[in-house]
């Protein structure tokens, strides 16, 4: 009889995950909304650049413990992009927008 | 059994790092979503051992950590930051405060309890 606790583990990680996709969702939705208002050249105030990277860095933190460890290596990346002096140049907005849209697809699919 | 409290702001990861200590190892766990709830909770509950998150609003990790270190209640209570900044100058910053060490986040909810368990000598 093998172990029960990676099975039971994997069952709640899997309740949990849908307990907090929304809030996921919520996080990637303020992300891909910043990526859309630099590609649309409005640009961001530092409290929308601020909520941005926070995001980015939760998501960061939280997708490769479900699992998702591309993700996390993608929402490190648009957390550098956002914090700091903000590179808004064609390239890094559009890798923004780029990095947003693989990571909405990596969500919904889990 | 082991006593653990959780100190961190963000939900998700506050109820995976309990499931994963309670489910795979078997701890106690106690959570707090505040630095200031974890000081409270912290010296009334007497973990064995505190998992701190560094980025909080209000009171962040590091502040948290002070208090701690200040009470004498808990002063003796080993804590390990966790943090989703991977870069050496920050994990250094973070270690340099004294903490017993550093975790990165995203953690691998079945092997976080081996992993603390390493750190505190509880093999």
């Amino acid at each position: 009889m093998g172990d029960p606790a990676p099975s039971q583990l994997s069952e709640a990680m899997n309740r949990l995950w849908q307990k907090f996709l929304p809030q996921m969702e919520q996080r990637l939705a303020t992300l891909q909304d910043a990526a859309a208002r630099l590609a649309s050249g409005a640009g961001l105030s530092e409290e929308e650049q601020a909520a941005a990277a926070g995001e980015a860095h939760k998501l960061a933190g939280v997708l490769g413990t479900f699992g998702l460890t591309e993700g996390t290596e993608l929402a490190r990346e648009a957390e550098l992009l956002c914090e700091g002096r903000l590179d808004t140049s064609p390239d890094a907005v559009t890798r923004l927008a780029a990095i947003g849209e693989k990571l909405k697809a990596m969500v919904e699919s889990r | 059994m082991h006593r653990i409290l959780i100190i961190d702001d963000e939900d998700d990861i506050r109820e995976v790092a309990a499931l994963s200590l309670e489910t795979v190892a078997g701890w106690e766990v106690m959570v707090a979503s505040s630095g200031a709830q974890g000081l409270a909770r912290a010296a009334t509950y007497q973990p064995d051992a505190i998992l701190l998150d560094v980025m909080m609003p209000g009171m962040d990790g590091p502040a948290t950590f002070r208090e701690l270190q200040k009470n004498p209640a808990t002063a003796h209570i080993p804590v390990m930051l966790l943090t989703a900044k991977v870069q050496a100058t920050d994990r250094s910053r973070f270690a340099d405060l004294g903490v017993k060490a550093v975790l990165v986040k995203p953690f691998d909810p079945m092997a976080l309890s081996q992993q603390v368990a390493e750190i505190l000598g509880w093999n």
